[in-house]
Order: structure tokens, then C-alpha cells, then sequence
């Protein structure tokens, strides 16, 4: 056998092998989430109450665009969507930059600190934010004693205000969740390279510039499509900070999508379909961020 | 310098403390009386043993920790291994027809739980596999992010020994067990705090999948709690800081590897 | 280090699954028994009674399975009735597995529209609320109980009439929601006013003394959580309407009693005699904290207010005000309460029946023995007359009130709840919210209707 095809079969067996490693992962993704994906599209174009559907073709969808409700859901997941996810993964890149510093003292106390709010229960922080934002709560009192208002704000209970305490609250629970993807990103830049930047004459600045942000480019990559999708489907805040109001001013399309299914008359046909719409534009931005930033430096 | 070093530990503080202090205030609050919680008291009481006998003599939690700690460390094991010798497999051995796939297994997370749980149930239940663990676990096993994660952290793991451990006879199991897990250490423990968290704190799928009061799990265990027309807030408390320590003493253990670096361990 | 710390977690995992056997279903854990050793009170002996019959399954021939909610409440009464059928059925068993009001929901739909309903229980315990949409959803989930010899004349008519679907009965009444309006006597004597001044009243008269108060002790009467609709849907039942007509149509836009109760409720928030607080955590402490005069709900706000024990003897407990100028305004009205219904995965049917029969829906000596322990109410009308139910109430100022509130239900209108009754709820909340922040009230209630028109599909 020659030595370019001796290569040649040793390159196929090799990919080949990736093929194996990767079987096992892929095909349990196939059977629990793409069938049951599936048996949920079809059901998008059903209609009808309980065990009795009946198809409808584009019903459902054509339905949707006289939701009030649902169009106010949309509107409302995509303002959390750009306001919130990039302040979020701005802060939590600043926080694993610094705490990456290997003269830093007390890295793990900060590190576990920071981690903290995303292991924190849903229950006790809803109860807690929700108090600490009440008309007579913290938050007021302390504006009031620095004389920035003068009597308690019901920040709750007001449209605008309300959205803005759901984005707090979600930047505060999953900033470090996205710190630790980048701290662990971090530890695969070798340290030498912003040695040798130093003696170059950067600034930190600089290094971060050059150096960190194009090295983590992938892991940034992955927060990104992981706090798109997150943010497209967010549940929790909606149900337990502010049960979509006041007056469904921060309802999301899940939290609607679960009414939908279990709180109202049960319409699954048509929340299946309001769930593929969500698929959609998660998918979309998805493939977007995929197409510019997944980029791999051969060698 | 000093004024930079100043500012950066002061503001590590400060974000420290508020994503603390509800951790605090709960830990506070179990520790006082349901009504002086109710009234916003701040400081430690002397209650705490007695919530906690409350609890125990409401809730089953011996029983709900063992079955947390059970299924979040075998899912948390399982979904390293076969999450993390995927995302290498992408990687690593990455051609166009692998990039394909991966984009279509990206897919699989973006339709909300509450259209495919359903669809998830009737297939269980056709196979038997309601009430068991492997229905509990099977669902999660495998997750396109955290493949993602291994696959976009395995960029930067040097090629170059790979070619030389394969002149040195090892095969390609054999590269992935001795250089690739140890050399990603990080990675590794980013992904077992994640996993486990997300585990341990999982409630809609096992609340649907498992039908008797023996499987409880911390998280229904405090769901029980707050349902109720009189909630003890103490009480609830307590429970809340049982279900949270577990993930946050996980993450304290794993924690130290972020300092790793990728040159310490290539040898 | 980390290969240790891996090998570590394997030899863990490998002993608790050793431990506690994957893969089957009925082991049961060991740690359940050693915990019932805490002597406390009687939740500690039912609790017993629980363990040791959690390995029993649903086919069991003298086994019950019920799914309920709240240890303190509903479990106890069961496992209490559990206890008074065993004297005459000593092979009898109980499995309750505690499981939240919006799991039993979830749960019971998976199951249904999944066509799977082998993992339902034989009894479950549901919102009265909810029984309209979830018969006529999944009618093949229930047992229908009309002619099993149950007495349902036994109970409030209004309270029966929730769980009658097309004439037949599927629930079993249980906890009692009967309006009370709970006054801090101190309070009222403070600017000059007793409990009488609040009985049999109208709103305008309730609002004109709530001013009076406010001004003279700065604490209004009343607080509600905002973006609900429980205290609209209160005033509504107490005139007799709902927001469904007969037919099942929506009656928002043109429902004159709701017209009047909207402008009651917004008239009470702009007095500040009602303040309106984000969630019920807050709701409860401001009526804990002293922030409120008094409240307005279903009687199992009891609780909740005795948690505040030093405000023992300080409360009182009258009828709700009544809507003014409203032809079948009434004094009362119905918030919440539940009633057990028997699903279609029953095996024993007979078994069912008759130990609700014996129990709840016949046993006065049961209400009277988780009455003084749990303050469960019963809507079960025999019960009113027993010594029990007539003592007097230290912390409401000494009055018999269980007695009083079971006289309340037998007085309650009856409404219509209708299937999409959550789709009109939210509807309305919604339309308050927007009316007390300004918007148009008539312009509001027509976007209600048409809301609750869409969903239902029209």
C-alpha cells in the first residue's frame, strides 16, 4: 500500500470513529426531542378541545395574528431579548476576565459568590425580589431616604417599570451562570500569549481586545445561542415575579403558551403552533450567530 | 496600580453582595419565625431547629435528598460522558457533514417543553417507562448545548499531540480518556456544575413522569410547601436552603479548576 | 485529583442506586419511618398511617389513592375520614400523595391528552373553579356519582352546583370559600365604629365609613392582590351573576352588574379604602402588619390572619357588603373551595363512594374532629348544628363564627362558571387593572369580550 492512500484510509477510520463518539448523544437528541418535536408540529395544525382534534391546516397560525394577547407576549420577549442578553454577557465577560487575574486574591469566595443567584431556588428569589420591589419595600425605602422620590413607587405594578425589574432580575440570576462558560473558556488561553503582549507594550485594554475576545470567540459564541434561546422561551419570571401583568405588560409567549395548555380550555393545537413560531425565530437568530461567529483557526 | 486594584476589588464586592444577599436573607429567614419573616426581620433568630423539626415532620426529606443527590449524580455522570465524547467527536474529527448535523441537532432545544411534553409522555408511557429512573433521566442525558460546550471548547485543544500520541501507539479512545479529559479539566467542571444544578433543580418533567411519593425531589418537596392557604415561612425557608446548598457546595468543590490553564496539564 | 474525584462520584452513585434499587417502582426509602418517631401531634400519627401504606398500588382491592394539596388542611381531613371509615372497615387503606393544585392540573391533562389516564389517581382533590372546563374537556378522566347514593341535598346548594356538569354531579363538596369581611374591632372602635355598623351594608355605605376611617386612623379597610379578579368575581356571585350567560355566551360588555361592581372597585382604590399589593405574600402581611383595617375573602383567610397571634381577640367577622342599586344584591358570596372528584382510573368505584359517603358526605363527627385542629370548614349543612361548630372564637372576639360562616353558605347565590371561565377571569383582571390606571371603562370591557370571545374561538 502507498503512503498517501495508507494516510488516506487512516483519515477515514478516523473520522469514522468521530461518527462513533458521537452516535450515542445523537441519537437519544433524535428520540427525545425530535420525535416528540415532530408529533408537536403536526399537532400545530389541529384544532379543537381536549381528545377531539381535527385538522385544520393553517388555522392556528393564521390565528395567532389576532392575538392581542400573543402579539403583546411577542412584543414583550423580544424587549427583554436585546435589552437584557447583552448587558448580561457584557458583564459576565468583564467579571471571568477579572476574575481570572492571577493576582486577584480571594478568586474562589468571588467566583462562588457571583455563581450563587442562578443556584438560588425560584421560590425564595421571586418571594424576595417581589418584597424587595413592593411599594413599601427596600428598594423604596432607600430612594426615599435619599430623597430621589417622595413617596414609594409600585414598580410592579406599572407597565414599563415592571419590564425593567424582569430584566434585573435576569441579569442578576444568570450573569454568573454565563461567567462560569467564560471562566472555563478563559483557562484555555495560554497565559504566555498575554505575557508576550505585555512586553509588546499593550494595555490590558488592548489584551482584551486582541486577545481574549477572539480566543473566546466560540465560547461567546455558545452564551450567545444559549441566552437567545433562553431568553425566547423565558418562563419563570413571567409566572412567579409578575404573572404577566400588570395587564399582561410582561407576559412571555411560554408563560402564554402554558396558559394555553393548562390553565385555560386546553388548546394544544394552537399552542403547538405558537411554540413553532417561537421555534422559528430562535432558530433563525440562531443560525445568524452560527454563520458569523462560528469560525474555526485551522493549524 | 493601587487605585486600579482598589476599584476592581470594589467592585467585585459590590457584585458580590447583591447576588448574596437573597442567599443571606434566606438563610435569615429560616432561622425566625414564619410571622416575624412575614414582617421583614433581618436578623438571625433562634427557630431555626424548630422549623427544621416542622419540616421534617411535614415533608419526607430524608427521602427527597437521597432521591435528588440520586438522579442529579448519575444524570450529571452520563450526560458528561456521552455529551463530552460527542462534542470531541464534532470537533475534533469535524468535516462539513458533521458541522451539518450539528446545526440540526441545535434545533432540538428551541421548541418550549410544554408542546413536546405531551408527545414525551404518551412515548414513556408506551414504553413502560413511566415512574423509573431511566424515564427521569433519559430526556436530559443529552442536551445540544452541552454538547456545543465541548465541541467549542475542544478548539483549542492542540492538535499537534494528538499526532504524537498516535505515533506513540494510542488509539483514538485512548487520546480522548488520557489527554483530552485531562487536559479540558475546566471545561469538565464548568459542565458538572452545570449539569448538576440544572438537574437537581428540575421540576415539570419529573413531576409529569413520576407518580409516587416515594420519588419526591427537593424541588417538589418545596413546591408541597408554598401550596397551602397558610405558608410557614420559616419552615419554607429552611427547605429552600436545603435545596440550595447541594449545587452551591458542588460548585465551591469545582470551582478551583478554573485556575487550571491548559498549559499545566499538557505533559 | 479530578480521576479520583470522578472514581468518587461512581462509587457514591453505585451505592445509592444499590441502596435505594433503580428502575423498579414500589421500593420504598427507609428514612420515611424514622422521621414519624417525632411525637408532635396528630399530622405525626396520620403521618404513620400514610408510610406504611405507600407501597400499596392503585388496583388494590381495599386501597384508595387521592392526590391533594397542604398537609395542615386537606391531607389532614383525609387521612382524619380515613381513620373514622376504619372503625367499620378495618382492612381499608389510604395512599395520599401530596402533589400542588397546578400539578394535579398539569398531571391530569398530560394524562388525559396523552389517552394514558392509567397514572390518575382514584380520588382528586380540584379547584371548584375548575371543574367545568376539565369535565367538558376530558370527560373520559371522571366518574359520574349523580345516582350513587350520595345526598347531595346534604351540602350548599351553590357549593354542589359548582362540581354539576349537564345535570349530573361529579365532585364531592369539600372546603368551604364562603365570603367573610374580617374587621380588626380595635381599630373600628378607634374612629368610632363596631362590627354592627358593618353588617348588612352597602358598598357606598362601606366606602363612606372606610373614608372616615382612613382619615381618622390612616389605615385603609381592605387589601387585594392586583392584576387578580377574586374581589370582582366576589361582588358578581354575591348579586347572583357570572360573567357567562346560560348558553355559555360571554356577558361582559353589557353585564350590568359587573358595570357596577367595576365601578365599585375602582371607586374603593381611588377612596384608598382598598389598596392593591403585588402578590399574596404581601397580601397576607399586610393584613398581618396591621397596614389594613380588615379583609374580604373566602374563609379560609382565617388561617392566615391567626398566624398573626398577638392579634388575638381583636378581630371580628360579619357578611360582606352588598352592591348598591342591583336588583338580587345579597349580603353574600363564594371565593374558591374544592371538592373531590373520583377519576375513571377508580378500580373500586363502590369503595370510593362509599367511603366519601360515610365521610364526607356524612359523617357530622368528622367535620367536628378537624374542625378545632385545621379550621377546616365544611359546606356540609348538618354539621352547622353541632356544639363544635357553635363555640365561641377567642381570637374573633368570642363569636361562634364557623357556625355563623356555614349559615353564610347556605345563603350564597349561585353562579354560572362557565368552561372558559379562566380565559373571562384573566379578561377582567386585566380590564381592572387598566380601568384603575384610567382607560375607559366600557372601552375596557369590550376588549375583555373580545378577548374572551377569541379564545373561545369565535
Amino acid at each position: 500500500m502507498s503512503r498517501s492512500t495508507r494516510k488516506h484510509s487512516l483519515v477515514k477510520r478516523q473520522k469514522l470513529t468521530g461518527w462513533i463518539f458521537l452516535i450515542p448523544a445523537t441519537i437519544l437528541i433524535v428520540a427525545t426531542n425530535f420525535y416528540p418535536m415532530f408529533k408537536a408540529f403536526l399537532l400545530s395544525f389541529k384544532a379543537g378541545v381536549g381528545a377531539n382534534m381535527k385538522w385544520c391546516n393553517f388555522y392556528n397560525y393564521a390565528r395567532m395574528v389576532k392575538d392581542t394577547v400573543f402579539i403583546q407576549s411577542l412584543k414583550n420577549t423580544f424587549f427583554y431579548l436585546i435589552i437584557q442578553v447583552p448587558i448580561m454577557l457584557i458583564l459576565a465577560l468583564i467579571l471571568a476576565s477579572m476574575l481570572n487575574d492571577r493576582n486577584l486574591k480571594c478568586k474562589g469566595l468571588f467566583r462562588t459568590a457571583i455563581f450563587l443567584p442562578c443556584a438560588t431556588s425560584l421560590v425564595s428569589y421571586a418571594i424576595i425580589f417581589r418584597s424587595l420591589f413592593a411599594v413599601d419595600g427596600f428598594v423604596n425605602t432607600v430612594l426615599i431616604k435619599l430623597g430621589i422620590l417622595s413617596t414609594g413607587y409600585n414598580f410592579l405594578g406599572f407597565p414599563t417599570s415592571a419590564k425593567i425589574i424582569i430584566i434585573i432580575a435576569l441579569i442578576w440570576r444568570w450573569t454568573g451562570y454565563n461567567m462560569v462558560f467564560y471562566l472555563a473558556g478563559l483557562q484555555n488561553i495560554e497565559y504566555s500569549l498575554y505575557e508576550a503582549a505585555k512586553i509588546d507594550g499593550a494595555s490590558p485594554l488592548q489584551s482584551f481586545w486582541k486577545i481574549t475576545i477572539p480566543l473566546l470567540r466560540p465560547i461567546i459564541l455558545l452564551t450567545a445561542i444559549m441566552s437567545t434561546n433562553g431568553t425566547l422561551q423565558l418562563f419563570d419570571e413571567s409566572v412567579n415575579l409578575t404573572n404577566g401583568g400588570p395587564a399582561n405588560a410582561t407576559i412571555t409567549m411560554s408563560h402564554y403558551i402554558y396558559n394555553m395548555s393548562f390553565k385555560y380550555v386546553p388548546n394544544f393545537g394552537y399552542a403547538a403552533a405558537m411554540s413553532y413560531i417561537i421555534f422559528l425565530l430562535v432558530a433563525i437568530l440562531s443560525m445568524i450567530q452560527m454563520k458569523v461567529g462560528d469560525k474555526r483557526y485551522e493549524g | 496600580m493601587k487605585v486600579k486594584r482598589i476599584l476592581q476589588y470594589s467592585f467585585l464586592t459590590i457584585v458580590s453582595i447583591l447576588s448574596v444577599f437573597p442567599l443571606f436573607w434566606m438563610i435569615i429567614s429560616s432561622t425566625n419565625k414564619s410571622i416575624d419573616v412575614v414582617r421583614g426581620k433581618l436578623l438571625p433568630g433562634t427557630y431555626f431547629m424548630e422549623n427544621f423539626k416542622n419540616l421534617l415532620a411535614s415533608q419526607n426529606v430524608a427521602g427527597a435528598m437521597i432521591n435528588s443527590f440520586k438522579y442529579a449524580i448519575l444524570l450529571t455522570l452520563l450526560s458528561l460522558i456521552i455529551c463530552s465524547i460527542a462534542g470531541y467527536g464534532f470537533e475534533i474529527y469535524h468535516d462539513r457533514w458533521k458541522d451539518i448535523t450539528f446545526s440540526i441537532l441545535l434545533l432540538a432545544m428551541m421548541v418550549p417543553f410544554a408542546a413536546t411534553m405531551i408527545p414525551l409522555f404518551q412515548m414513556f408511557s408506551k414504553a413502560k417507562l413511566l415512574n423509573t429512573t431511566t424515564g427521569f433521566i433519559l430526556p436530559t442525558i443529552s442536551t445540544p448545548f452541552m454538547i456545543m460546550l465541548f465541541r467549542q471548547s475542544a478548539r483549542s485543544f492542540p492538535h499537534d499531540i494528538m499526532e504524537a500520541a498516535r505515533i506513540d501507539g494510542l488509539n483514538e479512545i485512548g487520546i480522548f480518556i488520557r489527554m483530552f479529559f485531562p487536559t479540558m479539566r475546566s471545561t469538565y467542571a464548568a459542565a458538572m456544575s452545570i449539569v448538576f444544578m440544572n438537574a437537581w433543580n428540575s421540576y415539570l418533567w419529573p413531576k409529569v413522569i413520576m407518580t409516587k411519593e416515594e420519588s419526591i425531589t427537593m424541588p417538589m418537596l418545596v413546591a408541597n410547601i408554598t401550596e397551602g392557604y397558610v405558608t410557614d415561612y420559616g419552615m419554607l425557608m429552611t427547605a429552600v436552603v436545603l435545596c440550595t446548598l447541594p449545587t452551591v457546595i458542588v460548585f465551591f468543590l469545582l470551582q478551583k479548576y478554573f485556575a487550571e490553564g491548559i498549559t499545566g496539564a499538557v505533559k | 485529583m479530578m480521576k479520583k474525584r470522578i472514581f468518587a462520584f461512581f462509587m457514591i452513585t453505585t451505592l445509592i442506586l444499590a441502596l435505594t434499587s433503580c428502575g423498579t417502582e414500589d421500593k420504598k426509602t427507609d428514612s420515611s419511618s424514622n422521621i414519624a418517631n417525632n411525637a408532635m401531634d396528630t399530622t405525626n400519627d396520620a403521618k404513620d398511617t400514610k408510610d406504611s401504606n405507600a407501597t400499596e398500588q392503585t388496583s388494590g382491592d381495599n386501597t384508595l389513592t387521592v392526590w391533594c394539596w397542604d398537609p395542615a388542611f386537606n391531607i389532614y381531613a383525609m387521612e382524619q375520614a380515613a381513620e373514622i371509615y376504619k372503625r367499620d372497615h378495618p382492612d381499608f387503606a389510604l395512599n395520599v400523595i401530596e402533589t400542588p393544585w397546578a400539578d394535579v392540573q398539569t398531571k391530569l391533562t398530560t394524562a388525559a391528552a396523552s389517552g394514558d389516564l392509567s397514572t390518575l389517581p382514584d380520588i382528586l382533590l380540584m379547584q371548584d373553579n375548575a371543574f367545568q372546563k376539565n369535565t367538558i374537556s376530558y370527560p373520559e378522566a371522571f366518574t359520574d356519582i349523580t345516582n350513587s347514593g350520595i345526598d347531595f341535598s346534604q351540602f350548599s346548594a351553590a357549593k354542589v352546583a359548582y362540581s354539576v356538569v349537564d345535570g349530573k354531579n361529579y365532585g364531592v363538596p369539600f372546603d368551604n370559600g364562603t365570603v367573610i369581611a374580617c374587621y380588626r374591632t380595635d381599630i373600628l372602635e378607634e374612629a368610632g365604629y363596631t362590627l354592627e355598623d358593618f353588617t348588612d351594608i352597602t358598598w357606598s355605605k362601606y366606602i363612606e365609613m372606610g373614608k372616615d376611617i382612613l382619615n381618622k386612623t390612616g389605615k385603609p379597610l381592605l387589601s387585594c392582590t392586583a392584576g387578580e379578579s377574586d374581589v370582582i368575581m366576589m361582588m358578581l356571585q354575591s348579586a347572583g351573576a357570572s360573567l357567562f350567560d346560560a348558553e355559555g355566551n360571554p356577558d361582559i360588555v353589557d353585564n350590568p352588574v359587573l358595570v357596577k361592581v367595576m365601578e365599585t372597585y375602582a371607586e374603593l382604590v381611588k377612596t384608598g379604602v382598598m389598596i392593591e399589593v403585588n402578590d399574596w405574600d404581601q397580601y397576607v402581611g399586610s393584613i398581618t402588619n396591621s397596614t389594613v383595617a380588615g379583609t374580604i375573602n373566602g374563609c379560609w383567610i382565617m388561617a392566615s390572619i391567626q398566624t398573626a397571634e398577638d392579634q388575638s381577640g381583636k378581630w371580628g367577622i360579619t357578611n360582606m357588603p352588598a352592591l348598591d342599586g342591583i336588583e338580587g344584591a345579597t349580603n353574600y358570596s363564594n371565593n374558591g373551595g374544592s371538592s373531590w372528584a373520583i377519576t375513571s382510573n377508580c378500580k373500586n368505584v363502590d369503595l370510593a363512594v362509599d367511603f366519601l359517603a360515610k365521610t364526607f358526605a356524612g359523617s357530622v363527627e368528622f367535620y367536628e374532629t378537624i374542625l378545632p385542629s385545621s379550621g377546616a370548614l365544611a359546606t356540609y349543612l348538618p354539621a352547622a348544628d353541632s356544639d363544635v361548630y357553635g363555640k365561641p372564637q377567642e381570637f374573633f372576639g368570642g363569636e361562634a363564627v364557623y357556625a355563623m360562616i356555614t349559615d353564610f353558605a347556605g345563603k350564597t347565590p349561585s353562579n354560572n362558571t362557565g368552561v372558559y371561565y379562566y380565559e373571562a377571569r384573566d379578561a377582567v383582571a386585566t380590564a381592572i387593572a387598566n380601568i384603575v390606571a384610567g382607560a375607559d371603562l366600557k372601552a375596557e370591557l369590550q376588549n375583555a369580550q373580545d378577548t374572551v370571545n377569541f379564545a373561545m374561538g369565535r
